[in-house]
C-alpha cells in the first residue's frame, strides 16, 4: 500500500499542525476531447479541518469532487485519500463519505432501513449494521424519526439522513456537494453546525462546495477558489482575503447602516472628514458607502486608522450604527475579486 | 475517463474483500423490498393476472374458441403465462440502472465497497423475482383449462424450465438496456418495443410462420422457438428431443444476455451512460459479432445436414414421405393441420408426383375420407434430386372415434408401364366428445384466485406503509428487526 510521507502543499498546511493530511491533490488535470475542465489542481486537507470548493458555475467543482471521490479518472496528477493512491480507487471508496448534490432517496423505506442497508454494503451485518445505522441517525437527529418512511421527511431531514448514510462507513474524508442548497437559514445554521461538530469529534476531513459564502466563511477552515477550471486561491481564509486584497485594486471603501432619519445628517459628517474621498448611497434609504482616499504606502495601515476615524466621529455625532464593515473583508469580496475574469 | 471496474477491483486488505463479499445479496434483498414493499411489482401482477384472468375467461367461454382441446388451452394459457410473466421482470430489470441514473442514487451506490458485478447480480436477482409470483397465479387458470388431463404436470414442468430460462434473459436484457440508458424511458421504450416485437411475432396466423424464413424467425425468436416447442410438446405429443432444435435460441439467448451483462457491462457500469461513446462504439461491434455468430449457430444445422444427404445419396431417384406428427388427440369439430415432407434422396430429379391422402377408422367403421378432407390430393412436377418439398394438409375431425390418416406418392409411371407407390408412417388421430367449459362453475375461480392473491399482498403492503408513515417511532422500540 503506497502511503505519501511528506506532501504539503504550502498553500493549506499551516505551521504547528502535524498531523498527516487526510487528502493530498497533487496537480489534477481533468481534460475532456480538447477541453480542459480542472488545471492543476493541488491542496491538503488536514483532519478535523473543514475545506470549501468554491467557484462560479462551470468552474469545475463537481468534476474536481468527482474525481476525488473516484468516479472519474484524472487525465493527469494523482491523489491520496489516507495515504492510499488514486491508482487504487476500489481501497479509496470504503474510506470516503459523499452526499451528492442530487440526493436520491426511496421514499417507501424508512430512515433505518436505509442506512442499515449501506451498513451492510460496507460489510457490517445483522444487528451490527442495524445499531451503527441507529448510532448514525442519532449523530445527526434523526433517531426518533427513523423508523419513518423517507417520503414523510423534510428537506432538512432527507439531508441529514444523507449525511449519516455519508458517515456510515466512518470515513477518513466527506463530500458534501452543496449540503445546504434548498434549506432554510435554521436548517443552514443547523447543518453547518453539525458539520462543524463531525470534523472536530470525528477528525474527519470535509470538502464541503458550495454557492454560500457566507457559509463557507462561517464553517470552513480552508478554501480553494476555482474560476474556469484554474485555481485561483488556496489557503485559509484570512489567508484568501488578504491575497484578494494584495491582488485586488487600491480602493477601500466602507458599507455602513444608520437609521434612515440619520442618513443626511451622516453623510455631511462623513463627507467633512479628511480622509474620505467620496460617500454615496448604497442599495437601500440605510446604506451609505464611503470611499476613503487611498495612501501611497501598503494600504493595511491606512485602512485602520481611517476605518477607526470613521467609526469615531459617527459614535461622537450620536448617529445609531446599526451595521459596519469594510470591503474586502468578506469572503464574498475576495470571490467576486477572484472570479471576476470567469465572467468576462 | 471514468474509473472503470476492471481498475477498481484492486480491493486492498482480506477484511476489506470478506467484507464485500456478500454485497450482491444485500442488494438483492434490498432491492427486493423496495419492489414489493414500494408496490410496483404488487402493481404489475395486478396488471397481470386481470390480463390473465381475461384471456382464459375468453378462451372457455367463446362458443368457437372452447371447442379447442385441454392440451391446446393449456398451452395457450402457458404461452400467455410466459409472455405475460417474463414482460414484468423486462421492465423490472429496465429500471434497474437508468432509473438509479435518474432518481440521483446511482452515484453512492458506485461509492460503496460493492463490485459493479455485485450490483448487478442484486438486482437481476430481485427483477426476477416477480417471475415465480406470476408462474403461481397462473396456476389456477392453468389447472382449470385442462380439466383434468396428465398434460397439466408437463406444462408445469416446461413453465418452470423454459419460463425461468426466459425470465432470466429477458430480466437480463432489461438490466442491460438499463445500463446504456441514462434515461428510465429509453430503457422502458427499447423494452417494450422488442418485447412487443418478439411477442406479435407469436400471434401471426400459421401460414405466416410456414416457409424457409419463417421456420428461420420461428428458430431464432426465442419467444416464438418456445411457443413452437410448448405446442409440439404438449398438443402434439412431441418428446423434448425430437423438437429440441426449438430450445436453442432460448438457451443462446440466456447465455447471451449473461455474457453481455456480466463480463461486458458490468464491469463499465459508470455513473453517466451518455459519454461513453467509444464503449457504445464497441458494444456496436460486439453486438454484431454475437448477432452474426448466433445466425450462423442457428442457420448450421441445416446446410450440414443438406450436405450430408449429398454425400449419402443414392444413385438414380429415391422418394420418402415423412409426417411431422404421428399422434394426434383433438376435440370433434377440432381442424386439424400438419405437414408432410417429400423428400428425394437419391442423385437425378424425381417424375412428377401426386400425393393422396387417406383415413380410415380403426375400429372398423366406414369412413368417407371426402367428408374429413376438403383437399386430399396434391401434385407435385417433380423433386430434385437432394432436396425436399413440404406440404400442408387440413382434417376436420368430424366424429369421435380412433382414426389413422396417412399419405401415399405416386410417381407418374411411365407409357404403359406402372409405378410404386410410396406410404408415409400413420397419423394416429384421436377424436374427443365434444366438451364445453362450465363457465359458471370455475371460470370464477380461475379470476378470482389470483385476484384475491395479488388483492391480499396489496392489502398487507398498504398496512404496512400506513403503519410506517404514522410518522414519530418511540426510538426505545428501536430495536426492533428491520423487516
Amino acid at each position: 500500500m503506497e502511503r505519501v510521507e511528506a506532501v504539503r502543499p504550502a498553500d493549506t498546511v499551516r505551521p504547528g499542525d502535524t498531523r498527516p493530511p487526510v487528502l493530498v491533490a497533487e496537480d489534477l488535470t481533468m481534460s475532456y476531447r480538447g477541453w480542459t475542465a480542472l488545471h492543476g489542481l493541488s491542496f491538503a486537507l488536514r483532519p478535523g479541518h473543514v475545506m470549501g470548493f468554491l467557484g462560479p458555475n462551470g468552474a469545475g467543482k463537481t468534476t474536481s469532487i468527482r474525481i476525488l471521490t473516484t468516479i472519474l479518472r484524472p487525465t493527469s496528477g494523482r491523489y491520496f485519500v489516507d495515504g492510499i493512491s488514486s491508482d487504487r480507487p476500489a481501497q479509496i471508496r470504503p474510506r470516503i463519505g459523499v452526499l451528492p448534490e442530487t440526493l436520491g432517496l426511496p421514499n417507501q423505506i424508512t430512515g433505518i432501513e436505509y442506512i442499515t442497508y449501506f451498513a451492510r454494503l460496507y460489510g457490517r451485518r445483522g444487528d451490527d449494521a442495524r445499531s451503527h445505522g441507529l448510532a448514525m441517525l442519532e449523530m445527526v437527529g434523526l433517531r426518533e424519526r427513523g423508523r419513518s418512511l423517507i417520503r414523510a421527511y423534510s428537506h432538512g431531514m432527507r439531508q441529514r439522513l444523507g449525511i449519516a448514510r455519508a458517515l456510515v462507513n466512518d470515513p477518513v474524508v466527506l463530500f458534501l456537494d452543496e449540503p445546504t442548497l434548498g434549506l432554510d437559514p435554521r436548517g443552514q445554521q443547523e447543518l453547518l453546525a453539525l458539520l462543524r461538530d463531525i470534523a472536530h469529534q470525528r477528525s474527519t476531513g470535509i470538502i464541503l462546495c458550495s454557492h454560500a459564502l457566507s457559509e463557507v466563511e462561517g464553517v470552513c477552515d480552508d478554501v480553494v477558489i476555482l474560476s474556469s477550471g484554474h485555481v485561483v486561491a488556496t489557503g485559509s481564509v484570512a489567508e484568501v482575503l488578504t491575497k484578494a486584497r494584495r491582488e485586488g485594486p487600491r480602493r477601500t471603501a466602507l458599507r455602513l447602516h444608520v437609521p434612515a432619519a440619520t442618513v443626511g445628517k451622516a453623510t455631511r459628517l462623513l463627507e467633512a472628514l479628511p480622509g474620505v474621498a467620496a460617500v454615496s448611497r448604497g442599495s437601500n434609504d440605510r446604506q451609505l458607502e464611503v470611499e476613503l482616499a487611498a495612501g501611497p504606502d501598503e494600504p493595511g495601515a491606512d485602512d485602520h486608522r481611517s476605518t477607526n476615524w470613521v467609526l469615531d466621529a459617527l459614535v461622537d455625532a450620536d448617529i445609531q450604527v446599526l451595521s459596519f464593515e469594510v470591503e474586502g473583508s468578506r469572503l464574498q469580496d475576495a470571490f467576486m475579486e477572484l472570479t471576476e475574469g470567469a465572467r468576462s | 475517463m471514468t474509473i472503470t471496474e476492471a481498475e477498481a477491483t484492486t480491493i486492498g486488505t482480506p477484511a476489506e474483500r470478506r467484507a464485500t463479499r456478500g454485497a450482491w445479496w444485500v442488494v438483492f434483498k434490498q432491492e427486493a423490498v423496495e419492489l414489493w414493499v414500494g408496490g410496483r411489482a404488487i402493481n404489475l401482477l395486478i396488471l397481470y393476472s386481470l390480463l390473465l384472468g381475461l384471456m382464459t375467461f375468453l378462451l372457455a367461454t367463446n362458443t368457437e374458441l372452447n371447442l379447442i382441446p385441454p392440451k391446446e388451452m393449456v398451452f395457450l394459457t402457458l404461452l400467455n403465462t410466459i409472455s405475460f410473466g417474463v414482460f414484468i421482470g423486462m421492465i423490472v430489470g429496465a429500471d434497474g440502472i437508468s432509473g438509479e441514473r435518474e432518481r440521483g442514487t446511482l452515484e453512492v451506490l458506485l461509492l460503496t465497497p460493492a463490485s459493479r458485478r455485485q450490483l448487478i447480480l442484486g438486482k437481476l436477482l430481485a427483477s426476477l423475482t416477480p417471475w415465480p409470483a406470476a408462474f403461481l397465479i397462473s396456476l389456477p387458470a392453468l389447472i382449470v383449462v385442462s380439466q383434468g388431463d396428465e398434460v397439466i404436470g408437463q406444462a408445469l414442468f416446461l413453465g418452470a424450465t423454459i419460463g425461468t430460462a426466459l425470465a432470466i434473459a429477458f430480466a437480463g436484457f432489461g438490466l442491460l438496456v438499463s445500463t446504456w440508458s441514462n434515461a428510465n424511458k429509453t430503457s422502458m421504450f427499447i423494452c417494450l418495443i422488442v418485447w412487443l416485437l418478439l411477442f406479435m411475432l407469436t400471434q401471426l396466423p400459421g401460414e405466416v410462420q410456414k416457409g424457409d424464413f419463417g421456420y428461420f424467425v420461428q428458430r431464432i425468436n426465442p419467444m416464438q422457438a418456445t411457443s413452437e416447442f410448448m405446442e409440439k410438446v404438449l398438443v402434439n405429443n412431441r418428446t423434448f428431443w425430437e423438437r429440441d432444435e426449438y430450445l436453442r435460441s432460448s438457451v443462446i439467448a440466456v447465455v447471451l444476455v449473461l455474457f453481455l451483462l456480466f463480463v461486458i457491462a458490468a464491469p463499465r457500469l459508470r455513473l453517466d451512460a451518455g459519454r461513453a461513446r467509444r464503449l457504445r462504439a464497441r458494444w456496436g461491434s460486439l453486438s454484431g459479432m454475437t448477432l452474426t455468430v448466433f445466425l450462423l449457430f442457428v442457420l448450421g444445422a441445416g446446410p450440414a445436414m443438406s450436405l450430408g444427404r449429398q454425400l449419402f445419396q443414392a444413385e438414380g431417384w429415391n422418394l420418402k414421405v415423412s409426417l411431422e406428427e404421428t399422434f394426434l388427440e383433438v376435440k370433434t369439430g377440432d381442424e386439424v393441420n400438419f405437414d408432410t415432407l417429400l423428400e428425394n434422396n437419391g442423385s437425378e430429379d424425381s417424375p412428377p408426383v401426386i400425393m393422396a391422402l387417406n383415413i380410415i377408422k380403426l375400429s372398423g367403421d366406414v369412413v368417407d375420407p371426402e367428408d374429413w378432407s376438403p383437399e386430399r390430393t396434391q401434385h407435385v412436377d417433380f423433386v430434385p434430386a437432394a432436396d425436399q418439398i413440404r406440404h400442408s394438409w387440413t382434417i376436420e375431425a368430424i366424429l369421435k372415434g380412433d382414426y389413422m390418416v396417412y399419405l401415399v406418392a405416386v410417381p407418374e409411371p411411365g407409357e404403359k408401364a406402372s409405378s410404386h407407390p410410396i406410404s408415409s408412417p400413420g397419423l394416429h388421430l384421436t377424436v374427443g366428445a365434444f366438451q364445453r367449459l362450465n363457465p359458471e362453475g370455475v371460470l370464477p375461480v380461475v379470476i378470482a384466485v389470483p385476484l384475491g392473491v395479488t388483492l391480499a399482498l396489496l392489502v398487507l403492503v398498504r398496512l404496512r406503509l400506513r403503519r410506517l408513515g404514522q410518522g414519530v417511532a418511540d426510538a426505545s422500540e428501536d430495536d426492533d428487526r428491520v423487516t
